[in-house]
């Protein structure tokens, strides 16, 4: 038998989940353990509530079983954090609708952890700094929390993967559910290195308004909160709300003027968020020391003048915004095959990286 | 005399098949009837032969006329048998000497005046003559130098009814047809030539190593990137024709009716539009043509807009892929066209075409994309062993290029790179496979050292790994190296997938 409060918050968690729309914040002074065992009615005039949810509540309460949930949880190794719970991160109790539930598939990681977000089809460059910040953070052991969605999301998650730390994937699903689906294998990886969180319990489906409301999570897990690059209008503009709401500290990644893209991005800037303008400089802010001595030292840095002739060449031909291979051979005056066997070369010694669009960008870190 | 017979022969697929035309004039109600599986235009051979040989001043027998083509279990098509039947029916009523007609094939259509019309697949026809044993080959005048190619068959070339009535008779000699340069494969001269595109080097990198190993290629690019233009180039850098391939290629041509009357000396270009039903690119149809993949044999079938073609029909892509031929079942029959092609495909990155391009912002929302491309099917891209990315290149960007390489240039490396293949593995690189690969592209030391990083960082798939190494080995032999060296490997890996397209 689990204790009455931590059922009444698992029991707001289904609830909330069907209805959409956050009891836990009106309560008011009603508390969230006395909900198992008021009537609907008695509730229905103390909190303002539609019908529908009245219903809900009422149909959802009459089978409700904690025990068969928390053993359906532990059978897939899922454990369940309530407010109730030590343990339960401390700036979601703060905000104003925290979740009743976290439902994880993982541990928590410990030490400073930097949330990141932005646009789900980011433009190449984009893509290249969310995963070279997320690197730079993993190789410090920072934690890196994001939204497993595509674009932005999955490039921090790679990003700290590459650089060997821990990071954590909030979704906007069920917690077994993988969405999208091509993202199954850095599913795998991200709870292997963190963890993987939902405030929705096992075979919720992606529904649309799901996804803004999980925002609030990434906001307050991250003790900072980085907006890669963002329109106007976006889910990340909303996360960045959020961690401003609950008081957390907010950077964004300059973009070029009057692209839509980056607007949202830029004009959290001109309201006064940090300028995230260098990335060892940021790292250094947010964790000055490498916290983690341990595991894998990451490599050297190479000084360029160790690289053969040709592919030092091919290195100048290739900039830090995306270039196709056409204009650093330009740029190189180099035969166009042997270009692209010193690319490859780069590239698996890490100075260069090829994006989706089969363009190459050069990395700062060797 | 009451049966008098001529040889025909009937197009099945693009090979011909010797059809007997037999002809008896028996004592009866006047009336003319064909037998031995005719189709309609057959049928109304009927007409035309009656009313040509009354225009040509001969008198059609006013008996009953029975026309029997032979074998009857095989179904016959088209009008090529009007001048066989009319022949025998005059041969029966004495205006043509009956041995005039043997060993000797016959076809041509009739016009109601008694003039010939051109015919399907001469080609093939004269070469059915060469296999029946025959010596001679009759035939309308615009298709005797395309048989004439086959040699060891005199084809004459006639105009008309009379005409060859008189030839037969011996009283107006014909010199037989004569074969284009005798046969021997012209150099073609190409009006798209690489040496007109500015930049894209590395996507004109790629489609030299595709022509060099026989490879196929898919390339991804935003509207106006030039893929068209280069896939159009493709067929110029390939090896020129043989003369065995050039035969092969006139007679596919002229069993679609597509062909010139001579031989063709140039690598087919074929590009369909996405519309295309399955027939339409694997060929049929109730009178059945090659389609195509058929049309495109010993050249390049370009699929422009890739993923809008509709899944069946990208499907039959892959019997020709695997096979060389395509075979397509009937109720009468089931016939087999070749089709060995280079492939080349090209699509946008996204539907509206802009994702990744560096100056136009893409509209299009994730699920979009992803759905766009996995449009494509899995099976059918493990055909394809080459990926390149064309982007959008301002003429700043071009600049620094100094004068572009000609397609003629080009292809003799390619030819070099075929013919050290030809020699070391008796086919193409694209089509190692199994043990043969393993031989062929075995890596040492340095590469080998290479290659296991790349799997490891790249995160290349069992299947990504063969295709890498069949495109090293091109690279390698692009270059005349015995070995596949580092420089080769790493090129070819340039050529993976990117993520656009594997998932």
């Amino acid at each position: 038998m689990i204790g009455s409060e931590r059922s009444a918050y698992l029991f707001l968690s289904l609830l909330q989940a069907r209805t959409g729309s956050s009891l836990i914040s009106r309560l008011g002074e009603l508390p969230p353990s006395s909900i198992l065992k008021i009537s609907a009615k008695e509730l229905a005039a103390r909190v303002k509530m539609t019908d529908r949810a009245v219903r809900s509540f009422d149909s959802l309460r009459h089978d409700f079983d904690p025990d068969a949930i928390v053993e359906r949880l532990t059978e897939k190794g899922i454990t369940a954090l309530t407010p109730a719970d030590e343990g339960y991160p401390e700036r979601l109790t703060e905000m104003p609708d925290p979740p009743p539930a976290l439902f994880m598939d993982g541990a928590l990681p410990q030490g400073p952890t930097v949330a990141i977000v932005g646009s789900r089809k980011a433009s190449p460059t984009g893509l290249g700094v969310a995963r070279s910040l997320g690197r730079a953070l993993g190789e410090r052991g920072v934690c890196v929390v994001s939204g497993l969605a595509l674009g932005v999301d999955a490039a921090s998650h790679q990003g700290a993967l590459d650089g060997g730390g821990p990071t954590v994937g909030v979704l906007g699903s069920g917690i077994d559910v993988v969405y999208p689906r091509s993202n199954r294998r850095l599913f795998d990886s991200v709870r292997d290195s963190g963890a993987i969180i939902s405030e929705y319990y096992l075979g919720e489906a992606p529904l649309a308004w799901r996804f803004p409301a999980r925002n609030r999570i990434i906001a307050g897990l991250g003790d900072v909160l980085v907006v890669v690059e963002a329109a106007e209008k976006s889910g990340a503009l909303i996360t960045a709300r959020h961690a401003l709401d609950a008081g957390g500290d907010v950077w964004a990644v300059p973009g070029p003027p009057g692209v839509p893209e980056c607007r949202g991005s830029n004009k959290l800037l001109a309201d006064g968020a940090g300028v995230l303008w260098d990335i060892p400089e940021f790292v250094e802010a947010i964790a000055p020391e490498p916290i983690r001595e341990s595991g894998k030292k990451t490599s050297e840095p190479h000084i360029p003048e160790e690289l053969p002739e040709n592919e030092a060449r091919a290195l100048a031909g290739v900039g830090f915004e995306s270039t196709p291979v056409d204009v650093a051979a330009g740029r190189s005056g180099m035969a166009v095959q042997e270009l692209l066997s010193a690319l490859t070369l780069l590239e698996l010694k890490g100075y260069v990286a090829r994006d989706e669009a089969g363009a190459f960008l050069r990395r700062s870190v060797g | 005399m009451s049966v008098c017979r001529a040889w025909s022969f009937a197009l099945l697929g693009i090979d011909a098949s010797p059809v007997e035309v037999e002809v008896d004039v028996s004592a009866g109600l006047p009336g003319f009837s064909v037998v031995g599986l005719p189709d309609a235009a057959v049928q109304e051979a009927r007409e035309r032969v009656r009313v040509a040989i009354t225009n040509s001043g001969y008198k059609f027998p006013t008996k009953k006329v029975i026309v029997n083509l032979a074998p009857a279990n095989l179904r016959k098509e088209g009008p090529a048998f009007d001048l066989p039947i009319a022949l025998a029916v005059l041969a029966v009523s004495g205006a043509v000497p009956p041995e005039s007609l043997e060993g000797a094939g016959v076809v041509g259509e009739l016009s109601l005046d008694g003039g010939l019309r051109e015919v399907r697949g001469a080609l093939s026809m004269a070469e059915a003559t060469r296999r029946k044993g025959l010596t001679r080959l009759l035939l309308p005048e615009v298709n005797a130098v395309e048989a004439a190619s086959v040699g060891a068959v005199e084809a004459y070339g006639l105009q008309n009814l009379r005409q060859t009535v008189d030839f037969l008779k011996g009283e107006a000699p014909i010199v037989c047809a004569r074969p284009t340069e005798n046969g021997k494969v012209e150099e073609p001269e190409n009006l798209d030539d690489f040496a007109d595109v500015a930049g894209q080097r590395f996507a004109k990198r790629a489609l030299e190593v595709t022509a060099a190993g026989g490879h196929n290629i898919l390339m991804s690019g935003p509207p106006g990137s030039g893929k068209t233009m280069l896939a159009r180039r493709l067929p110029g850098i390939l090896p020129p024709l043989t003369l065995e391939e050039s035969i092969e290629v006139t007679k596919v041509y002229s069993a679609a009716g597509e062909g010139n009357g001579k031989l063709l000396t140039r690598r087919p270009f074929r590009a369909p539009h996405h519309t295309i039903s399955t027939s339409g690119l694997a060929g049929g149809g109730s009178n059945p043509r090659p389609g195509e993949v058929s049309l495109a044999h010993h050249g390049v079938l370009f699929l422009d807009e890739f993923p809008e073609f509709s899944r069946p029909t990208l499907e039959v892509l892959r019997q020709p892929l695997e096979d060389g031929h395509v075979t397509i079942s009937r109720v009468a029959a089931t016939l087999s066209y070749p089709a060995r092609m280079t492939l080349a495909c090209s699509m946008n990155p996204c539907p509206c075409g802009y994702a990744g391009d560096q100056r136009r912002a893409c509209r299009c929302t994730a699920g979009q994309i992803e759905r766009y491309q996995s449009r494509i099917s899995g099976p059918l891209l493990d055909r394809l062993d080459l990926f390149v990315d064309v982007p959008r290149l301002t003429r700043e960007e071009l600049r620094g290029e100094e004068r572009a390489e000609s397609s003629k240039e080009i292809r003799e490396r390619v030819s070099g790179a075929r013919e050290s293949q030809i020699g070391r593995q008796g086919v193409p690189n694209s089509a190692l496979a199994g043990r043969a690969l393993r031989e062929v592209c075995r890596l040492r030391g340095d590469s080998e050292t290479l290659f296991s990083q790349a799997i490891d960082r790249m995160g290349l798939s069992g299947r990504a790994h063969d295709r890498i190494l069949r495109v090293a080995r091109t690279v390698a032999d692009l270059s005349g190296a015995p070995e596949i060296e580092v420089e080769h490997l790493a090129e070819a890996l340039n050529y993976r997938r990117s993520r656009f397209v594997d998932r």
